[in-house]
């Protein structure tokens, strides 16, 4: 589980250093990004780390 | 870097708006209802808020045996192909809020303390048994194991077989299929699967299951297993489980011939007890003896082991009267159970 966490930790860190992608961190903000750009939503659920 | 932005997921990420939750407090639980003791969980889904697929679920033996970047990466890019062309949108579950428990709000909100996950599964459970809706069938045994009905996946190939056992290679499911529906819902993940399972009526014998198979759908139906619900609940911080710190296996056939039991009874052997038992006083069971009734009982219709009919028949701090078999003398012994408490 730890391995997986660290992968997309480090996924996430790599798409929050590119201009193009945002990890929101709320969920009301991320339907209006949506409804906004057309693009689905990838929501994750984790326990606070 | 093991998954940069230039792979194949960042590269799918990117056509996402990706939302990481790690505070439930005003997620509406009723659309995002799942399992609560899984680490990690995720939902593809539009602005509309219509969830094409779930991706998460585990096992009893660790949180992560269905998890991958292969099988994850499958699910992304499946997505964005719905999101393309949505099915149609299913009818929106009933709301429901972390607020609208109060015992959870007690001890969270109130205290400003993080409401995770799984406390709000634990406190649903609480106010379930208050109120008298606990059924534990359902709400204790929450996720079945695929493995029960013989399903063992190729996890990084998503829903591909990699082995059919069982009750699912009776059905005639194959290495190599794709599950594709279960009880007519499509599913594209494990966590799909694992939640359509887990809403399957406790009394149901059989499954529908369509699998894909040579580019073809192969529709079959699965006879389920005796207690194809069960699943170890020891990972689980559940209140409403009696604790009793020992663990038993179920006797043979033989071995109930053998001791004059009932061939349908839970008589069981006692493989481990814990210290703690001994610590608590709850019990003076010992490794190797049989429970062969439990306050006069010696079947259920549920239950095929003491432990399972303790879980079952039992609330925690309850107490109960067994009667043991040791080096062919019968016991009477009581027992007494607790209920843990987590961060409460």
């Amino acid at each position: 589980m730890r391995v997986l966490l660290l992968i997309l930790g480090l996924a996430a860190m790599a798409m929050g250093q590119d201009d193009d992608i945002v990890w929101l961190d709320n969920y009301a903000e991320a339907v209006k990004a949506a409804k906004a750009t057309g693009k689905p939503i990838f929501l994750e659920f984790r326990c606070e780390p | 870097m093991l998954s940069p932005k230039d792979s194949p997921l960042g590269k799918l990420l990117r056509q996402y708006v990706p939302v990481r939750i790690i505070r439930m407090d005003t997620i509406d639980i009723g659309l995002f209802e799942h399992d609560r003791n899984n680490t990690i969980y995720f939902y593809i889904l539009n602005a509309d808020e219509q969830i094409y697929m779930r991706y998460g679920g585990r096992d009893n033996a660790s949180p992560d045996t269905y998890l991958n970047i292969e099988s994850l990466t499958l699910a992304a890019a499946k997505g964005l192909e719905l999101h393309a062309n949505p099915p149609p949108a299913p009818a929106r579950p009933k709301p429901d809020f972390p607020k609208n428990y109060p015992m959870l709000v007690e001890r969270t909100f109130e205290r400003n303390q993080c409401v995770e996950c799984h406390l709000i599964g634990d406190y649903q459970n609480l106010h379930r048994q208050k109120d008298g809706t606990l059924d534990k069938l359902v709400h204790l045994f929450r996720s079945p194991d695929l493995k029960t009905v013989g399903i063992l996946l190729d996890v990084p190939k998503g829903l591909v077989l990699k082995e059919a056992t069982g009750a699912a290679a009776a059905a005639g499911m194959q290495a190599g299929d794709r599950l594709a529906k279960w009880e007519g819902t499509t599913v594209w993940t494990f966590a799909d699967v694992q939640h359509r399972f887990g809403e399957t009526p406790r009394t149901a014998k059989e499954a529908k299951l369509t699998v894909e198979r040579g580019g073809k759908m192969v529709e079959l139906t699965m006879t389920l297993p005796p207690r194809w619900w069960w699943a170890e609940t020891k990972f689980r911080q559940s209140s409403v489980e009696p604790r009793f710190y020992f663990d038993d296996r179920p006797l043979t056939a033989d071995d109930k011939k053998a001791m004059g039991l009932p061939a349908d009874g839970f008589a069981s052997m006692v493989k481990y007890v814990s210290s703690i038992a001994r610590t608590m006083e709850l019990h003076a069971l010992q490794e190797g003896d049989v429970i062969s009734a439990i306050d006069g009982k010696r079947v259920d219709p549920d239950a095929h082991t003491a432990t399972l009919f303790l879980i079952l028949r039992k609330l925690p701090g309850e107490s109960a009267m067994l009667e043991v078999l040791r080096g062919g003398q019968k016991i009477e012994m009581p027992l007494k159970t607790i209920q843990m408490s987590f961060r409460k």
